[in-house]
C-alpha cells in the first residue's frame, strides 16, 4: 500500500504522545504547558542522602499497566516504558488503529541520553552488595540502549519497520524527528514514530551535581540569578506521515515539519560553541526554506545553566537581528535528557496548532546578557507560522527543528 | 559550501574505504588477513585483569587509549572511546586530508551498544561508595553519556558534520549504515564516516552473561571497531578513491514471536533484493550475525535465496560476539574478501529486529 514514491514529500505531524511531569497524555501535557505548570520536587527514584539538595522532575503516577497491552511492563526498563506508552498514546492520537499502523511501512527512532542508565544504577547498586554473580538476568537483558526503539515495536505488533534508538544525549530527540522526517519525505517509509525518552538515574543527577550545574531548588532559564538544571524525565513521540496520507485520510494535522539541521562543534566535550551553534540555526532555516524574520518564537534549550543560556542566546542574537520570543519549557518539566527536544517538539506543536506561546516559568528577572522575552511566567497567545526548536547536546552535537503551519497551498 | 545547483541525491553511494580495529589488530589489513585466513583470534583472559565468567575473548592486541593516540588527551579516555578515535583516525589518515577539507560537509555516524557500561556503572558505583554521594571525577562524566565516542571522534579529528550515534543491538552497523545514507540523501553531509565500536570490559561480560539465553556455555566476546568512508562513486574516483562496493539496498523488518524470525529474514532479504534490483541468484557472499537466533538467520537467508549457494563468512566465530560492531565488522569482512559479485549482510537481534544490507561489490 505504498503511496507513488514522489519525493520529496511534504511531511506532517498527526499523532502525539507524551509522558511528562505535567500531564500524562496530550491533554495534560497542553493544559500544564498552558498553565505554566512545574513537575518539580524532591527526587524519589534513588537515595539522594549526603546531597545538599536533590530535586528533580520525576513522573509519580505513571503506571505501565495503565498504557501497555502487549509489551510486558516487567521485561522493559523505565526509559522503554515511557517510550512504548508515548508511542501507543501517538498512533491513538493519530487516530490510526494498530491494523492501519502495521500496514504501513515504519521508521521507529528514539532519541536519549541515559536509555536504561537506571537499570544500570540499579545493577551496580546490587553488585557493589552482593557480587557480579548476582545481577538480575531480565535487568541485565533489558538496559540495553537499543530496547528504547525495539519496545515500541514490541508493543504496537508492527513487522514492516526500521527501528532505531539515537543515543546522541541531550539533543536527541531533535535528531530523531529529523531522521523520521527524511525518511518520509524521502518516500522510503509511510509512518515515523519519533522522539525520545528517559528516565533520572542517580549517575547523570551525580555527574550534573558535580560539575555545580543542578539548581538548588527550581530551573530558572534565562533569569538573571538562574543556579542551573533539575534533571527530569518522559518520553515524547510524535506520528509523522507524508501530507498526502494525513489528507487522504482525513487526519488532524497539528503542523508541519518543514526541515531541520544538525551540526557538531567538535570543539569541547561540555561547553557549548556560539559561532557553531548560530551556524547551526543558519542551516536549519536554510534547510527549511525560512528567513529568521519568518520565526515566531524559539523554544530554546535553554538549561537554566549559566554557559548554555547566555550562549544560546548570543547564538540567536548572533542569527537574528531582533530575536523573536524565546522561551524554555524547562522550568516546568525540568531538563528530560533525550526526551527533551522531543518534548519541546511536541509543545512547539500544539503552541502551533493552539496558538499561544508556553511561558519560562519560575522567571523574576532577565538576565541582561541573554536579552531575551522569555514570555515570563504566563503563556502568552498567539498567531504562529513557524516556530524553531533548538536542541545542544554534550560533545557539541546541536540539533534545530524547525516547523510550521500546515496551510493548504490552494 | 552553498550549492548554486541542487545536487542531484537520489544516486547510490558507494564505500570508498574503510579500516578497523579489531582482534586481528590495528587496520583494514590486519583484519583482512585475519578474517581471509579465518584465523581464530580469541584468547585465554588474563583472569587478574579480566575477571568474570568468561574464560576466553577477541581483545585488539595490546591496545590502549594511550598508546594508539598518544598520551595527550586521553588520561580520562575509556577505551571505547578510543577505539573508536582509532578507527575514524586510520579511515582519515588513508584518504588524506581532502577528505576533511570541508569539515562541516562530513558526517560521522556511529554506533554504541549501551557506550561504555563499564564507564557508566564505575560512575555510580564511586558515587554509591564514597564518603559523600558526589565523590565523582567530573572528569569522567562526559564517558557516561553515550555519544562520548562519536562526540571525541569528532572533536579529535574535527569532524563538524552531523554527528550522530547509533544503537539496535546486533543491527547497530546496518542501522548506521541506513542513517548515513539518508543523511546524505537529506542534504545534510556530503560523505560520511560511519561505523561502530564495542569494548571488552568485565562490566560488559558480566552483562552479557547475565543476559544471554539458555544455561549453556556463551560463546567469547570480543571487541573493536570497524569505520567507512560513504560517499558518491563519482566524488570518491575524483579524489583518487577507487569504490569498493556500491550500497545496493538496505531493509528492516521486526518479528514478535521467536518462531517467526526466519519468515522474518526472509521477508527481509527478498525485499532488499527487489530494492536493490538484484536477484537471489546473483548472491555471492553471505556475511550473517550468528549467535543466539543463527538457525533462523541461516534458514530465513537460504529459503529467501532460494537455492543459491553462496559463501558464508562467520566473523563473530573467528573473534567472540562484538555485540554492536558486529555488523560492521560484517560488512568488513565482505569487503576484505572482496571479488566481485553480489554481497548480502544480515542481523537478528534478539530484541526482535532483524534488517540487512546488499552490496554490490567491485570486482
Amino acid at each position: 500500500m505504498h503511496e507513488e514514491r514522489q519525493s520529496p514529500r511534504r511531511v506532517v505531524i498527526t499523532g502525539l504522545g507524551v509522558v511528562t511531569s505535567i500531564g500524562i497524555g496530550v491533554t495534560e501535557f497542553l493544559a500544564g504547558l498552558r498553565a505554566g505548570r512545574s513537575g518539580v520536587k524532591p527526587i524519589t527514584s534513588f537515595d539522594t542522602t549526603g546531597f545538599a539538595h536533590a530535586n528533580g522532575a520525576e513522573i509519580d503516577e505513571f503506571d505501565p499497566a495503565d498504557w501497555l497491552e502487549r509489551a510486558d511492563a516487567a521485561e522493559l526498563g523505565r526509559a522503554s516504558q515511557f517510550s512504548a506508552a508515548a508511542a501507543r498514546m501517538a498512533v491513538a492520537d493519530a487516530g490510526l488503529s494498530l491494523d492501519e499502523v502495521r500496514g504501513r511501512r515504519a521508521l521507529v527512532s528514539v532519541g536519549t541520553t541515559d536509555a536504561e542508565s537506571r537499570d544500570l544504577d540499579n545493577l551496580i547498586g546490587v553488585q557493589v552488595e552482593h557480587g557480579p554473580e548476582r545481577l538480575d538476568p531480565v535487568i541485565a537483558r533489558r538496559s540495553t540502549a537499543g530496547r528504547l526503539s525495539s519496545s515500541i515495536v514490541r508493543e504496537l505488533g508492527l513487522t514492516d519497520v526500521e527501528a532505531v534508538t539515537i543515543p546522541t544525549a541531550c539533543a536527541a530527540g531533535n535528531y530523531a524527528i529529523g531522521y523520521g522526517f527524511d525518511a518520509i519525505r524521502d518516500g522510503d517509509v509511510d509512518v515515523s514514530l519519533c522522539g525520545g525518552a528517559d528516565a533520572v538515574c542517580r549517575k547523570t543527577f551525580t555527574g550534573f551535581y558535580r560539575l555545580g550545574t543542578i539548581a538548588p531548588e527550581v530551573c530558572q532559564p534565562f533569569e538573571r540569578d538562574r543556579k542551573g538544571i533539575l534533571t527530569g524525565e518522559g518520553a515524547g513521540i510524535l506520528v509523522m506521515e507524508s501530507l498526502d496520507s494525513a489528507l487522504a485520510r482525513g487526519a488532524r494535522i497539528y503542523a508541519e515539519v518543514l526541515g531541520y539541521g544538525l551540526n557538531c562543534d567538535a570543539n569541547h566535550p561540555v561547553a557549548p560553541d556560539r559561532d557553531s551553534l548560530a551556524r547551526c540555526i543558519e542551516l536549519a532555516h536554510r534547510n527549511a526554506g525560512v528567513k529568521p524574520e519568518d520565526i515566531d518564537f524559539i523554544s530554546a534549550h535553554g538549561t537554566g545553566t549559566k554557559a548554555n543560556d547566555v550562549t544560546e542566546s548570543g547564538a540567536i542574537r548572533q542569527v537574528f537581528d531582533a530575536p523573536p520570543p524565546t522561551i524554555s519549557i524547562k522550568g516546568m518539566l525540568g531538563h528530560t535528557m533525550g526526551a527533551a527536544s522531543a518534548l519541546a517538539s511536541a509543545a512547539c506543536a500544539l503552541a502551533i496548532k493552539e496558538g499561544f506561546i508556553p511561558p519560562t516559568i519560575n522567571h523574576t528577572e532577565t538576565d541582561p546578557e541573554c536579552g531575551v522575552d522569555c514570555v515570563p511566567n504566563v503563556a502568552r497567545e498567539a498567531d504562529l507560522d513557524v516556530v524553531q526548536n533548538n536542541a545542544l547536546a554534550f560533545a557539541g552535537n546541536n540539533a534545530v527543528l524547525i516547523l510550521g503551519r500546515y496551510r493548504d497551498a490552494g | 559550501m552553498t550549492a548554486t545547483t541542487p545536487v542531484d541525491r537520489t544516486g547510490r553511494l558507494v564505500f570508498s574505504a574503510w579500516s578497523a580495529v579489531s582482534p586481528y589488530g590495528i587496520g583494514g589489513d590486519a583484519f583482512a588477513a585475519g578474517v581471509v585466513a579465518g584465523r581464530d583470534a580469541t584468547t585465554e583472559l588474563d583472569q587478574e585483569t579480566y575477571p568474570g565468567p568468561y574464560p576466553r575473548a577477541g581483545l585488539v592486541p595490546e591496545f590502549t587509549a594511550a598508546g594508539a593516540l598518544g598520551r595527550k588527551g586521553t588520561r580520562t579516555m575509556d577505551r571505547v572511546t578510543a577505539i573508536a578515535v582509532s578507527a575514524v583516525g586510520q579511515v582519515i589518515e588513508s584518504c588524506g586530508p581532502e577528505l576533511l577539507a570541508e569539515p562541516d560537509r562530513v558526517g560521522l555516524v556511529l554506533g554504541t551498544g549501551s557506550g561504555s557500561v563499564q564507564s557508566i556503572m564505575d560512575f555510580t558505583k564511586d558515587s554509591l561508595t564514597g564518603v559523600k554521594p558526589y565523590h565523582v571525577d567530573p572528569a569522567l562524566f562526559p564517558n557516561t553519556v553515550m555519544n562520548r565516542a562519536a562526540g571525541q571522534s569528532a572533536i579529535w579529528h574535527g569532524i563538524k558534520g552531523p554527528n550522530t550515534t547509533i544503537a539496535g543491538g546486533a543491527l547497530t552497523g546496518l542501522l548506521a549504515l541506513s542513517y548515513a545514507t539518508r543523511l546524505y540523501r537529506g542534504g545534510h553531509c556530503d560523505r560520511a564516516l560511519l561505523g561502530a565500536a564495542e569494548e571488552y570490559s568485565v562490566q560488559r561480560a558480566w552483562l552479557e552473561w547475565h543476559g544471554r539465553t539458555g544455561d549453556g556455555a556463551a560463546p567469547a566476546l570480543g571487541e573493536g571497531g570497524a569505520v567507512f568512508l560513504l560517499e558518491p562513486s563519482a566524488d570518491a574516483r575524483s579524489a583518487g578513491r577507487t569504490p569498493l562496493a556500491t550500497v545496493l539496498a538496505t531493509r528492516f523488518r521486526a518479528f514478535g514471536d521467536p518462531a517467526d524470525a526466519r519468515q522474518a529474514v526472509a521477508d527481509c532479504v527478498r525485499a532488499a533484493l527487489t530494492q536493490a534490483g538484484a536477484s537471489a541468484a546473483d548472491v555471492r557472499l553471505v556475511a550473517p550475525a550468528g549467535g543466539e537466533f543463527e538457525a533462523a538467520e541461516d534458514g530465513g537467508v537460504t529459503d529467501a535465496l532460494d537455492g543459491g549457494t553462496p559463501e558464508f563468512v562467520r566473523c563473530g566465530q573467528l573473534f567472540g560476539d562484538t555485540s554492536a560492531a558486529g555488523a560492521s565488522f560484517q560488512l568488513a569482512a565482505v569487503l576484505a574478501k572482496g571479488g566481485g559479485g553480489i554481497a548480502l549482510v544480515t542481523g537478528v537481534d534478539r530484541d526482535g529486529t532483524v534488517g540487512c544490507a546488499v552490496l554490490e561489490l567491485a570486482g
